[in-house]
């Protein structure tokens, strides 16, 4: 690799002489010119960085394709998303940025306990965005908002074939006996909002068995069972209602949230696969917290750093079109 | 590449041109970078918040959002990716993936983005209408006025 393309017949043999003084006396000087001027490892992190660009490109122009397609789109507050705690984890991710690249800047100085300090930083930045993902994810599980249909409970429309979805739930046996409890249960042994939802619950089942529903009661029945919740600048918590479902989370009847299938597929793949990426990215860091971050890791450093910002980029991007679309 | 070799890179990584590490980097530019990154997410926290002007009309978010986005994008990838300082393979590189992702989207566009111009009867059925959002909002609007007609 190392050797130059073109022959000087005078170049190597008397270069000790006066090599210091190179240029005076008419010397060819040599300069080692390598086909692409990048490190291995640099150009094959940049190639897969590039069909990553791709890869992401192919998801967020999905969503974006079928976000705009779509007769209905849930509001981000219709989905639970908080978009304070988005901005916020946006934030965490352009700080490990800063952090990875003073690791770098310090490893390339040989500064190895210092490169250590930030790589850490940056393990932990990661870590408490994995965390608040998670609290994010769990909160789109407690309301029902699932990726896969065993678990979700999101209906398209208020509807008849709803009626019959939460029908359904209502007669399941283990339900039966809970209801039968509950009703049984004197009022005044209820904290005051179970006991609001659970006269709510009885006008649902009443309108349920009415023979004669209306388009409307179907939605009256969504509504109290999961009302969307009211724009609110607050987000999660001011726009937030309380259905019969929030009262009693053991009953998860179906709930309605025109366009929330495809809301929660797009959404969950998007950021499950962001997160499978930040994932990696702290598994990487962790491997190389147990080397000497001297100058000869300088390379690593910086390969694994390109990836991390790549991380950062698509999150740059998700972050809007997720949260505030 | 003759006098500063020595301070890195042993393994032969390449920066002939002695593309000059002094030059780039240090950690006024990068915080430079990031107070502007950070002014720029709070811009588009902006369009979310009650004192945006445009709330009635979302194109005009979306737009500005992107605009955002995408000089994030740039900032990150031209001074933390070094793209900055980088030959002239960086172009090699992103020019033709950028296309390629742009390429990909647009070729979505008739298949999926137009999925609702045409579907069957049975199909529109079941699929959510902005009727069904209105309905729930005006089933919502009547628990709110009389919580206890029911």
């Amino acid at each position: 690799m190392s050797s130059p393309a073109i022959s000087v017949p005078h170049g190597h043999d008397n270069d000790h002489g006066h090599g210091h003084d190179d240029g005076h006396h008419g010397h060819i000087h040599l300069q080692y010119q390598p086909s692409l001027p990048l490190s291995r490892g640099k150009l094959i992190m940049w190639l897969f960085l590039s069909t990553e660009i791709m890869f992401f490109a192919a998801l967020l122009g999905s969503y974006v394709v079928l976000r705009f397609g779509a007769a209905v789109w849930p509001k981000p507050h219709h989905v639970h998303l908080s978009e304070p705690l988005g901005a916020f984890n946006t934030f965490v991710l352009i700080c490990s940025s800063v952090t990875i690249v003073l690791a770098f800047e310090a490893t390339k100085v040989n500064k190895a306990s210092l490169a250590r300090l930030w790589m850490i930083a940056t393990l932990v930045l990661g870590s408490l965005f994995l965390g608040i993902k998670g609290y994010e994810y769990q909160a789109k599980f407690s309301h029902g908002i699932f990726p896969w249909a065993p678990h979700g409970l999101i209906h398209e429309r208020p509807d008849l074939y709803y009626g019959s979805a939460v029908r359904a739930r209502l007669g399941e046996p283990a339900i039966i006996d809970r209801l039968k409890t509950l009703d049984e249960t004197p009022a005044e042994n209820l904290p005051a909002e179970q006991r609001a939802a659970r006269s709510a619950l009885q006008d649902v089942r009443r309108m349920l068995s009415d023979t004669n529903q209306q388009a409307f009661e179907m939605a009256v029945v969504a509504d109290q069972i999961a009302p969307l919740p009211a724009e609110g600048p607050s987000g999660h918590g001011g726009g937030h209602a309380h259905g019969i479902n929030d009262a009693f989370p053991w009953l998860r009847l179906p709930i309605v949230i025109p366009g929330g299938n495809m809301w929660a597929s797009t959404y969950f793949l998007l950021t499950g696969f962001h997160a499978i990426h930040v994932i990696v990215g702290l598994i990487v860091f962790a491997v190389l917290l147990t080397f000497k971050l001297g100058s000869a890791r300088a390379g690593m450093v910086e390969n694994a750093g390109l990836y991390w910002h790549f991380v950062d980029l698509v999150w740059i991007f998700l972050f809007p079109v997720m949260y505030l679309f | 590449m003759s006098d500063h070799t020595s301070s890195h890179d042993p393994a032969g990584h390449g920066d002939p041109a002695g593309h000059g590490d002094h030059a780039h980097g240090g950690l006024g530019k990068y915080l430079v970078v990031f107070a502007v990154l950070c002014f720029l997410t709070t811009m588009s926290f902006f369009t979310y918040s009650a004192a945006w002007p445009w709330r009635d009309q979302p194109q005009v978010g979306w737009a500005f959002m992107m605009a955002v986005s995408c000089m994030k994008a740039l900032l990150v990838v031209l001074f933390f990716m070094h793209v900055w300082w980088e030959a002239n393979w960086k172009y090699v590189l992103t020019i033709p993936a950028a296309m390629m992702a742009v390429f990909l989207v647009i070729m979505l566009v008739p298949d999926i983005g137009m999925r609702n111009r045409m579907v069957s009867q049975e199909r529109a059925l079941h699929m959510a209408r902005p009727a069904d959002l209105l309905l729930l909002e005006k089933a919502a609007d009547a628990g709110r006025v009389d919580p206890a007609a029911h």
